[in-house]
């Protein structure tokens, strides 16, 4: 934080709050609370947010959160928070692959990395006390954590400006993490390890899901609720028809017949605190630009590399004579074009793009002129 | 800056707003409060329930009201994955495609909310990239087609995906690095899936109209060198080749290098549009094509189709007709602005065939063009083309109403054509333009022109423009609805 002397912090929700490393402490919040509900009022106060039993809607708000008795369960792409890698026995591999340029229409120096993410789980959140995953393909919970739930912002956007984050969209999490699923699917039934489950869906009992999957000729159903100490989770796993239940995942072990019931205690493994983004906007910079154009989605229209996309191309923009809708003037991309195109995009229209296609995306004058310099920056197309 | 908006305005042709207003109502139709409007997909049920998918996961449903700003909207289920095809089976039972599966959605104990949800078919693969999403239409028998979309190169893939991954589909613009992405599936009453043709990028919207005939539109892009408008047929091929890695035909080749280099092959082996659609000028990326009733009962144009314009405040309209046993035809403007938002990408009619609601959204994409809108004819018939045939030398027009002289005249009528080469740049420009002289205009009846071209040949698309002629309507003057039209020449009929 030292280094920065104006911290921009992108977070939606109805109160979202500046959170500092330092005040963000929800660990000693749940270790020292003794009552439910004052480690009720102390997370939503932490968080920021408000239980969405309040608001029926998935709104703007992008941490939302459900309650004991409307929990919220939403399937999307969700974080990886370092799983392990047998536990992704039923997922394939994302591969790197060579970078590929759109101006050449050919594969190109570099690679593109596969990035950390679950693409089918199903999160729930039960409150301040409960949120996890369960995944659609392993048909097993993945991760669970308490104190808050996901922010969506990268994903979903924040009212205003709309735009999802150029790859590094997925969702993040908000709370202290205490559960990670290890090793291969830790359910046996009769004996028997389940390998290839198949997901049938959930049930929703007085909004709590039930997860439901079939398991050779057996039919597995998961309920996990939320239990008054912290760090915990109860579950109950039943199978139809009737027998032996096992599960062993590292230490932890349960059994039951038809039925299986235990609660599960972990320990904090690591803390979230949603999505940020830090950039130093005490003036305007270039690098603060680069960073504003991913995170805007500005870089979804616009190439840098000179190839064609949906907006004009930002490689070698920057004091090129500009050709407009409307108009046989050419115009100078000088700093003043570029700061006005961005700040009012409808002004002048780019040659070849009708009016009204790029949205005002309602930013601070530092940070046009942050995406200014970087545009400055950006070199002419080979 | 006001006249310099103005100028592309004049030249797309969006000209008589009053009497605009005369044929057609729209209306914002007013979501609940805290509701980000986001449309991704809507549907009504058999007893006129509307639902509609948002981006974020809601589900609403509600009776439409007259009063657009009353409807009455409950959250029937919530949750889904960028929903962005629903199928409503019933006021308490719907199916969703989201960017997994196809999920199944029921009110067992009808409290109002959904309780059950069950996946009723999935099988194809999600890379983690947000551009995956799906869409469906109904097959006649209970089952669907479903169109699975590409990822794009803007977003990541995961290092764990769903299904299987192909190194080679990994490349390129818009990519296929997991199954049937760049598809359209079908998928059986049980939920079964087979797949049906390749070659898309993003195929947002796929309709099956009540001859049973298959369409669908994609973007402009890599591979589409304007906005198409496809007429699907079990296993051909409509352009983009990364969707090619899943056929077993291509196992272990490249086919997006092959065809870059092989432009000749690609011409051969690919499945042109129908109609391509101009996409500065009509339409820049086609969402879900949809019939004008036919009994007539949304006033003319009935049997035509319309494509919904995600990113413009445009919906076109599409006169198809045969040739030589092939779908072709002609696309102008149905609704250029007046009051119409951008995003445009559902649409469906009411029961009674008297309004269509739009759904909108530019899916988490920038500008806030999001909502439902509903377009009710309200008992007009603007001055426009009805329809544009093709003849041995050139092309047969009628017209909805009564030509004034001026428009039989030839120095009303300028024709132009060009063609169009996709490959795997971002959208190709007009190749080899010419103007085309007229070799004989002559008015066949008082609403029907016949034209002669010169130098008239097939594998072209010719673009119309007529001058903006006055109509006497009853007391009013009006003009043309539309001047400028592209008619898609595949073929010249024998």
């Amino acid at each position: 934080m030292e280094n920065f002397t104006s911290l921009i912090l992108i977070t939606t929700g109805c109160c979202a709050v500046t959170i500092d490393e330092k005040e963000w402490s929800p660990v000693s919040v749940f270790r020292f609370a003794k009552s439910n509900d004052l480690m009720k009022s102390l997370a939503l106060l932490f968080l920021g947010a408000l239980p969405l039993a309040a608001q029926p809607y998935l709104t703007f708000n992008n941490r939302p959160l459900g309650s004991e008795e409307a929990p919220l369960v939403i399937q999307s792409y969700l974080p990886d928070p370092g799983i392990d890698e047998a536990v992704f026995a039923l997922h394939h591999k994302g591969l790197l692959a060579p970078a590929y340029s759109p101006k050449e229409g050919r594969d190109t120096d570099g690679k593109e990395k596969p990035g950390p993410g679950i693409p089918a789980g199903i999160a729930v959140s039960m409150g301040p006390q409960l949120a996890y995953v369960f995944d659609s393909v392993e048909c097993r919970p993945m991760y669970a954590w308490q104190g808050g739930f996901l922010d969506f912002t990268p994903y979903w956007g924040d009212e205003k400006r709309g735009s999802r984050v150029s790859k590094d969209y997925v969702p993040r999490l908000v709370g202290s993490l205490y559960y990670k699923a290890e090793g291969e699917h830790p359910l046996s039934i009769d004996g028997k390890p389940v390998r290839k489950p198949e997901f049938i869906g959930y049930s929703l009992e007085k909004g709590v899901p039930r997860f439901e999957f079939k398991a050779g000729d057996h039919v597995v159903k998961s309920i996990i609720r939320p239990v008054k100490d912290s760090f915990s989770y109860e579950a109950e796993w039943t199978c139809e028809p009737s027998a032996k239940l096992a599960w062993k995942e590292g230490a932890f072990t349960a059994l039951g017949e038809g039925k299986m019931k235990y609660t599960f205690t972990g320990k904090s493994i690591a803390e979230y605190h949603g999505y940020q983004i830090k950039v130093d906007l005490s003036k305007a910079n270039a690098k603060a630009g680069d960073v504003l154009f991913n995170a805007y989605g500005c870089s979804g229209c616009h190439s840098t590399d000179g190839s064609k996309g949906y907006g004009p191309s930002l490689a070698g923009l920057a004091d090129s004579m500009k050709e407009l809708e409307g108009s046989s003037e050419r115009v100078k991309a000088d700093t003043a074009y570029l700061f006005e195109s961005i700040k009012d995009p409808n002004a002048k229209v780019a040659k070849g793009y009708p009016p009204n296609y790029m949205p005002p995306f309602q930013l601070k004058d530092v940070e046009i002129n942050s995406l200014v310099l970087y545009i400055q920056s950006i070199g002419k197309p080979e | 800056m006001k006249t310099l908006l103005l100028l592309p305005l004049l030249a797309t042709g969006v000209m008589a707003d009053d009497f605009f207003d005369d044929c057609y109502k729209i209306e914002d139709i007013k979501l609940p409060p805290g509701a980000p409007p986001e449309v991704g997909a809507i549907d009504f049920a058999p007893d006129g329930t509307l639902f509609v998918v948002l981006r974020r996961g809601d589900v609403l449903r509600a009776k439409p009201e007259s009063d657009p700003t009353a409807f009455k909207w409950e959250l029937f289920a919530t949750g889904f994955h960028n929903g962005c095809g629903v199928h409503a089976i019933s006021s308490s039972k719907i199916r969703v495609t989201q960017m997994a599966d196809m999920m199944q959605v029921e009110d067992t104990d009808k409290d109002g909310k959904g309780d059950r949800y069950t996946r009723f078919s999935s099988g194809w693969g999600l890379s983690g990239n947000y551009h995956e999403t799906n869409t469906l239409t109904g097959d006649g028998k209970d089952g669907y087609f479903l169109s699975i979309g590409t990822a794009s190169h803007n977003g990541p893939v995961f290092s764990h995906v769903l299904g299987d991954y192909s190194p080679e589909g990994r490349r390129g613009r818009n990519f296929s690095a997991v199954k049937w992405r760049g598809w359209i599936l079908h998928c059986d009453a049980g939920g079964k899936l087979t797949p049906w043709a390749s070659g898309f990028r993003m195929h947002n919207g796929i309709y099956r109209d009540p001859d049973g005939n298959l369409w669908a539109g994609d973007n402009q892009g890599d591979w589409k060198a304007v906005t198409p408008l496809y007429h699907i047929e079990k296993g051909n091929f409509y352009g983009h080749p990364s969707s090619l890695v899943w056929d077993s035909k291509w196992e272990g080749r490249d086919p997006l290098a092959f065809y870059r280099d092989n432009l000749e092959q690609y011409n051969k082996d690919r499945t042109k549009a129908a109609v391509e659609i101009p996409h500065m000028e009509i339409n820049r990326s086609a969402g879900e094509p949809m019939e004008l009733p036919r009994n007539g009962s949304f006033g003319p144009f009935a049997g035509q189709l319309l494509v919904p314009d995600n990113n413009g405040k445009r919906i076109s309209r599409v006169m198809l007709e045969k040739v030589n046993g092939k779908f072709q035809g002609a696309v102008t403007h149905f609704i250029d602005d007046h009051g119409l938002r951008s995003g445009n990408h559902r649409l469906r009619f009411t029961a009674d065939g008297k309004q269509f609601y739009t759904g909108q959204t530019v899916r988490g994409w920038g500008a806030p063009a999001e909502g439902l809108q509903r377009i009710t004819w309200v008992g007009g018939v603007p001055a426009d083309i009805e329809t544009m045939k093709i003849t041995p030398k050139g092309f047969v027009v009628n017209f909805t109403k009564e030509m004034p002289d001026e428009l039989a005249d030839r120095s009303a009528w300028a024709f132009s054509s060009f063609t169009l080469q996709p490959r795997w740049v971002y959208g190709s420009d007009p190749e080899n333009q010419r103007p085309h002289q007229i070799k004989e205009i002559k008015k066949t009846g008082p609403k029907t022109i016949e034209v002669e071209l010169e130098d008239f040949s097939a594998a072209r698309i010719y673009r119309l423009d007529l001058k903006n002629v006055k109509y006497a309507d009853g007391k009013k003057r009006t003009e043309l609805q539309n001047n400028m039209f592209f008619y898609t020449a595949n073929e010249l009929p024998q």
